[in-house]
């Protein structure tokens, strides 16, 4: 119980550790999309404490899990296609604007045309 | 000035792990409350034997508007984004893997696999998503789930198919997505004339036929779903020639 927690937990540090720590942008973005999933881990695995069935109604059911995470990432799950699309269309912009990924050399590159 | 930097990583990844960490140490126990009042009437109320599909269809559904809504302003957002970039570098560069059939031998990305796999798998996958699409009250799945499933097999057909495809036509794909959301928002209005208010159930809930409403709203978002995400990914592989 304890130790799934904690495999999610190092899965969200790793994520948020990509997104300030590797400079490459396209990596950023994998970072969001690392801390999207062990967002809906988490959810789901607590959501499934409470059963172990399919939250699908028939007359073999007996303890399902509750359904009401499973919804919710559900909307989690498309907002982070959302949030991973619009994100690697800004990086393919800055690549086109700047001619880098590096978000350092993307930045003095930034600067110096003003 | 290099050390400054690591040093403020360091203290923002610590920061993070003392927020997060309160989650995953904490030992309460999930509510039950939920789950057994959807078990109870989950059917009774919606006519959904798939209680996920009961509620972001029945109890929730504008929930999932507002949610279809965030999809068709990142799809703008990305489409408008890439399509200012010009035109000038698409069909040469290597990169891109979606283009017209008579460019594609110079394309070092291009395998035999890619060729043959995807054009038979495309239409394979094609149906069953429509499947998930259709059966997503009584079985796992439903919309969401049904609509990437159509636009993965949208973009097997993109990138595998030897003749242009209207299915592969952002032109029409991009209609579609938009005739899908001028229903779900029609749909969403039916049931304020049979007085169940917004995004109520036009159907009596004793009847045998209310989980059609839950179909027809799972046709709705499974085509602009699958829709608007293929149109996405044509435009990102560089297949936005008829843009």
């Amino acid at each position: 119980m304890i130790f799934e927690r904690i495999l999610i937990f190092a899965l969200f540090i790793a994520g948020f550790a990509a997104i300030v720590g590797i400079k490459n942008i396209i990596k950023k973005v994998f970072g969001l999309n690392l801390i999207n999933a062990a967002t809906v881990l988490l959810f789901i695995l607590e959501g499934s404490r409470i059963g172990d069935q399919a939250p699908i109604l028939a007359d073999s059911v007996e303890s399902m899990v509750d359904p009401v995470p499973q919804a919710l990432m559900l909307t989690a799950i498309v907002i982070g296609v959302c949030v991973t699309a619009l994100s690697l269309a800004l990086a393919v912009r800055l690549y086109k604007a700047t001619g880098s990924l590096d978000i350092e050399v993307i930045t003095k590159r930034l600067q110096g045309e003003h | 000035m290099k050390y400054i930097n690591t040093a403020k990583q360091i203290i923002a990844i610590l920061l993070v792990c003392l927020v997060v960490g309160v989650v995953i140490i904490s030992e309460h126990s999930w509510p039950e409350g939920a789950r057994d009042y959807l078990f109870a009437h989950a059917f009774e109320d919606t006519g959904a034997t798939n209680t996920v599909s009961a509620i972001y269809l029945g109890y929730r559904a504008m929930d999932t508007l507002g949610e279809t809504l965030v999809l068709l302003v990142a799809i703008t957002g990305t489409m408008a984004i890439l399509v200012n970039l010009g035109k000038d570098t698409i069909e040469e560069e290597a990169v891109h893997f979606c283009l017209p059939p008579e460019k594609r031998a110079k394309n070092a990305l291009r395998t035999h696999l890619l060729e043959v796999v995807s054009s038979k798998l495309g239409p394979i996958v094609l149906l069953f998503g429509f499947y998930v699409m259709l059966y997503g009250h009584i079985s796992p799945g439903g919309g969401f789930q049904g609509g990437v499933i159509v636009a993965s097999s949208i973009v097997f057909l993109a990138l595998g198919t030897e003749t242009k495809s209207k299915l592969t036509n952002t032109v029409v794909l991009s209609r579609i997505e938009a005739i899908a959301f001028l229903a779900l928002v029609l749909a969403s209005i039916s049931g304020v004339f049979f007085e169940t208010g917004f995004f109520g159930n036009p159907i009596k809930p004793e009847t045998d036929l209310s989980a059609n409403f839950i179909i027809l709203l799972n046709i709705i978002i499974g085509l602009k779903v699958g829709t608007s995400i293929a149109t996405m990914c044509i435009a990102m592989m560089g297949g936005r020639h008829d843009l």
